[in-house]
């Protein structure tokens, strides 16, 4: 008897490994989001998939067309609504990746995904040591845009004689400056300046490297002075500037069709200029981005595993060179960017002549963007090098905030307060100690939770908690990946008193 | 009349009309400038709809080449379902809120009962809060009813609908003025509750009933917000105004841009009509109800 029971058992475990192998083997009905004009090429893309992949996998899609930026709001507001695959713009990883809008990659992919993507694209996709999403194009960059018969060809490498010839030819110069830190931040880059921001596995910014205040930010601004104080800077990055009296536009692949429309043979496009400041010549740098495609989070392992296998195969080399051919998507597939057809287009070719001066674009802080951009109306303003270097202070100040507790009011908030952290009520706010240190006594109530961390009262921005305390780790408890939002939690109830001196945290019991 | 006082008539009479005259003159060119400083968008919109030489946004207002391309291009996208969406949300909406507005201003005109005063204040204070602070839990509640995304339309009915019956002040002000002995001599020859209001008050509150139906039609037409969250990520249940706006974002905006003068232009006529015929009735309703609250 128990011989038959075994055999009887053993037989199901088998089954169950031949489940295993044939778990992806299934129709799924899935929703993909992608921008309005890959919406058909997509879908048949899909088709080829259903056709030929080696799992069985059947999809049933419904493609709707979201675009890129649209799609990270979406996801954002509800991630169950999304789409089950959706392309979005790099800037908005780390937020999606916090949102819990993004499936991890396993293994095999991110090896596959890294080795065959180029290297800054690769970068942007990963949170801590993590791979969240597929590269889908690399061609998220900005380069010159001219009207041939206004600015003569031997114009173009120079940022001086640019603006000379639209002020000679009253035509405007067109690139964004005071309304976008995107584009802006090309002058910095030209001059060596970074600004590399850190994320851990949660997509939280937890420090920043930024040197845009330093003397090569100086020329960098003595650079951009040049170009917003001429009377025909015009601050736009839309290619039917050209229709309105714009001889020169600094925009990206996506306005080559228009601007192409409008220029006709006239059209020029080449890297960006190069400008002078005290004899020494700096070529304007640029960012460089690009499109990701994610896989939303499901309940389902073998849907999931599914999903991932699609997502990659569309973002392969295959479904890029189609996109390409079809609607000039700059791939980011190794193979794809060397390949004849992709050197030869003349966007993509100025944009590769522009790559040895970009910068990835990495993950950067959300509100860096409405900081920087400050940056082009101050230099705007400045009469001389002071107020220049004035600019360049006050970019550094706000920068410098957003990591830094203001030590005015430090609130302990979390469930002994009912995780108010607008509490005007003084009781778990750290008092000084008149010699740089703040501290609080207080209760820790028994409860199942005994959590909280120090923020300035009403924000969540600035909160310091686990990560700082350098003196009592005893007391609390370390729960790893359990505790994205740096909480201190006690280990027992009690009466305790916690110190901050400004970097960290020492907490005693009483 | 003797001939001095003739002439002195006349005298006045010619400088009452010389004076008329110039003040009507200063009016009507100050009138002329506003319009013609209101309309010029319009006209705008109207004219690039017309332009087929090219798709993006250009520096002059005048087509270089005229022709109906947009119009028909309309066509090869999702436009006339956002437009049917929109439109039967309207009408539906404008029936129903009507009929509800109507019976609501009805009851609290006529009837008198028990909590009648603090249910009118409740409804004050309610209607006080701004309408955008329900989103998200609006949101979560359709979402579980499965009513957002491709099912859409018949939500954003139900959140039209629903709080309708708070927007009765300005048809109760109306019912008001109309006097109870009416009522009250219909009511003796016999007439139900139902009968006078359909009967007596309704025939003559045309005006309020029309300012009724036109604000409640041009809520939904003209709905953004609320419809763009509650339809995201899918084509089918967009109305016309969270659809349109795709076309403005920047990878569109350069193939699309006459193509969206083109769908604003039929957006507003549907409107426009509206106001022609009823716009007499539109300003007799709002200042009709201001007689008495």
């Amino acid at each position: 008897m128990k011989k038959l029971i075994s055999l009887v058992l053993a037989l199901v475990m088998l089954a169950g490994v031949a489940a295993v192998g044939e778990g992806f083997a299934a129709s799924y009905d899935i929703t993909v989001w992608v921008a309005e004009e890959i919406k058909e090429l997509t879908a048949q893309q899909i088709e080829a998939f259903n056709s030929s992949n080696q799992y069985g996998i059947k999809f049933n899609a419904t493609i709707e067309a979201v675009s890129e930026a649209v799609a990270a709001d979406n996801m954002v507001n509800d991630v169950e609504a999304g789409g089950d695959i959706f392309c979005f713009p790099q800037d908005q990883f780390a937020r999606l990746v916090k949102a819990g809008a993004l499936s991890k990659l396993g293994v095999a992919a991110s090896e596959k995904v890294t080795a065959e993507n180029a290297a800054g694209v690769v970068a942007a996709a990963k949170s801590g040591d993590s791979l969240y999403a597929y590269p889908l194009t690399a061609d998220n960059g900005y380069f010159l845009f001219y009207d041939k018969s206004v600015i003569p060809e031997e114009d173009i490498d120079s940022l001086e004689a640019l603006i000379a010839d639209c002020e000679a030819a009253q035509k405007y110069f067109a690139f964004e400056m005071q309304t976008s830190s995107w584009y802006l931040a090309s002058f910095f880059f030209g001059t060596g300046c970074v600004s590399e921001w850190t994320t851990d596995d949660a997509g939280t910014f937890i420090s920043v490297r930024d040197t845009f205040n330093s003397p090569e930010g100086l020329i960098a601004v003595k650079g951009m002075e040049k170009l917003v104080k001429s009377p025909f800077h015009l601050s736009s990055s839309k290619a039917d500037s050209f229709e309105s009296n714009a001889a020169v536009v600094v925009t990206g692949i996506w306005d080559y069709e228009l601007a192409k429309q409008i220029l006709g043979d006239n059209l020029g496009v080449s890297d960006l200029p190069s400008f002078t400041v005290d004899g020494e010549e700096y070529h304007i740098g640029s960012f460089n981005g690009c499109k990701l495609m994610g896989v939303k989070p499901s309940n389902d392992a073998y849907r999931q595993a599914a999903l991932h296998f699609l997502a990659q195969y569309l973002t392969g080399e295959e479904c890029q060179m189609q996109r390409f051919n079809a609607k000039s998507w700059g791939p980011s597939n190794l193979v794809a960017q060397a390949s004849e057809e992709v050197q030869a287009n003349p966007g993509l070719a100025a944009l590769l002549k522009q790559a040895p001066y970009s910068v990835p674009q990495g993950q950067i802080h959300g509100s860096w963007w409405g900081i920087a951009q400050v940056i082009a109306d101050d230099v705007k303003l400045a009469t001389d090098e002071a107020g220049l270097q004035a600019a360049l202070d006050n970019y550094q100040a706000k920068i410098e905030e957003l990591f830094t507790l203001d030590n005015t009011a430090l609130l302990f908030v979390g469930a002994w307060n009912g995780w108010n952290n607008a509490d005007t009520d003084k009781t778990y706010y750290l008092a000084s100690k008149g010699d740089g240190t703040y501290a609080l006594t207080f209760d820790v109530p028994e409860s199942g939770y005994m959590g909280g961390r120090v923020v300035n009262p009403g924000s969540w921005d600035t909160d310091k908690g686990f990560a700082q305390v350098t003196e009592g780790a005893d007391l609390i408890q370390d729960l790893g990946a359990d505790n994205p939002d740096n909480n201190i939690v006690f280990a027992a109830p009690g009466n305790y008193t916690i110190t901050w001196d400004g970097e960290a945290f020492s907490i005693v019991k009483n | 009349m003797s001939d001095v006082k003739v002439q002195k008539a006349m005298k006045q009479h010619m400088g009452l009309t010389a004076s008329r005259r110039i003040s009507n003159t200063a009016i009507y060119i100050v009138l002329t400038v506003m319009s013609v400083i209101w309309l010029i968008p319009f006209i705008c919109i109207v004219l690039q709809s017309f332009r087929v030489e090219s798709t993006w946004q250009v520096g002059y207002v005048i087509p270089r080449q005229w022709g109906w391309n947009n119009y028909v291009n309309l066509a090869n996208t999702d436009f006339w379902r956002w437009y049917t969406n929109t439109f039967v949300l309207a009408i539906l909406t404008a029936i129903l809120q009507t009929v509800i507005v109507l019976c609501m201003s009805y009851t609290l005109s006529r009837f008198r009962f028990k909590m009648r005063k603090p249910l009118m204040k409740f409804m004050l204070v309610l209607g006080l809060f701004p309408g955008m602070m329900t989103m998200i839990i609006l949101y979560r509640v359709l979402a579980d009813l499965g009513l957002t995304q491709k099912n859409s339309i018949p939500g954003l009915l139900l959140v039209y609908v629903a709080s309708s019956g708070m927007g009765y002040y300005v048809s109760k002000g109306f019912f008001d003025t109309i006097s109870k002995s009416l009522d009250e001599a219909a009511r003796v020859d016999g007439a139900n509750r139902f009968k006078v209001l359909v009967k007596i008050i309704l025939p003559l509150s045309k005006p309020i009933v029309i300012y009724t139906v036109l604000t409640a039609f041009m809520g939904p037409w003209g709905d953004f917000v609320f419809a763009r969250y509650i339809s995201m990520g899918t084509s089918a249940g967009k109305n016309v105004a969270v659809g349109m706006y795709d076309w403005l974002s920047q990878d569109q905006i350069g193939k699309n841009y006459t193509m969206f003068c083109a769908g604003g232009v039929l957006v507003a006529l549907p409107v426009t009509i509206l106001f022609l015929f009823l716009q007499r009735y539109y300003v007799e309703g709002i200042t009709g109800g201001a007689v008495k609250g």
